[in-house]
């Protein structure tokens, strides 16, 4: 099994909850009339029961967590590949969650690649895809 | 002058190219961030965090947003679904730069009576021209009749 120094296959990363809120959507994608993120009618004209969190925001969990365990080899050669498969609605519980799928020399430097999905309080997936960096600097 | 046109399928051209506004990177922008995402990591806030970097950098996510809404810059996009999002980093952000984001589409199509188009970009400090972040972006244009109905589940 590929091992670095403390990095192996099947390693779990501390999952990440965020329960997000309309206030946190706003600051994130900018208040404006006709958004289905910041405009509740508008939202609801669209076919939404309330507004949707923007999909990219979820990524920022996948980053953060990313950055808390790789540190420097994800500022700089850090990789995210995210499909948003479900729509994510203002008050949801979110859970992210990743796990270590590979460790790959690349030019002598260990490449960890995990694993990574976002969850709603209702157990079903929201985003999945993948993440790496290089694993030869810890933070954690 | 540009005349905005409101987007949709037919409109988009695979190769047409688009720019963002240039952006100085402030305090407030990520502090805002910060507080929209809960992530106050000292590498980011706490002037005596030892970071590899010689001082404070920024989330490396910042700004997803400003390659996201390059197409407002020529469209009206009164609604959209993000489907997904490749990001790579190369160099850390940091308050005080001023950044700019250019992107092509390279890609459209339908997929199950549904419309797709995919937006290759490109971040770079504009001052010295480092490329910091690249990425691709798959994006799903909403009929003008609203939402589709698969994604009203909730």
């Amino acid at each position: 099994m590929p091992r670095t120094a403390s990095v192996t296959v099947g390693t779990q990363l501390p999952p990440l909850k965020k329960t997000i809120n309309q206030r946190q959507i706003d600051c994130y994608s900018g208040v404006r009339p006709k958004s289905i993120h910041t405009d509740v009618e508008w939202a609801k004209q669209k076919g939404f029961r309330a507004p949707l969190v923007q999909a990219l925001m979820c990524t920022a969990y996948v980053s953060q967590m990313m950055m808390t365990w790789l540190g420097e080899g994800f500022v700089r050669g850090g990789k995210i590949s995210a499909s948003f498969i479900k729509p994510v609605i203002v008050g949801d519980t979110l859970t992210a969650h990743a796990a270590v799928t590979a460790v790959d020399d690349v030019d002598g430097r260990p490449r960890v690649t995990v694993e990574c999905w976002c969850e709603n309080q209702d157990g079903e997936k929201t985003l999945v895809g993948s993440a790496s960096g290089f694993a030869d600097r810890l933070r954690t | 002058m540009i005349e905005f046109k409101e987007i949709n399928y037919d409109v988009v051209t695979v190769g047409e190219e688009f720019m963002s506004d240039d952006f100085l990177i402030k305090p407030e922008d990520v502090e805002t961030f910060a507080f929209a995402v809960e992530d106050h990591d000292p590498w980011y806030f706490d002037k005596n965090a030892q970071t590899p970097f010689n001082g404070n950098i920024t989330h490396p996510v910042l700004l997803g947003n400003q390659a996201l809404l390059m197409r407002h810059g020529k469209y009206i996009v009164p609604a959209g679904l993000h489907a997904k999002m490749q990001y790579e980093f190369l160099e850390p952000l940091r308050i005080g730069m001023r950044v700019r984001t250019r992107g092509k589409v390279i890609d459209k199509y339908e997929k199950r009576g549904r419309h797709y188009m995919v937006t290759e970009f490109m971040t770079r400090d504009e001052e010295t021209g480092t490329a910091l972040v690249r990425g691709q972006f798959t994006q799903m244009l909403f009929p003008k009749s609203g939402v589709h109905e698969h994604a009203k589940n909730r």
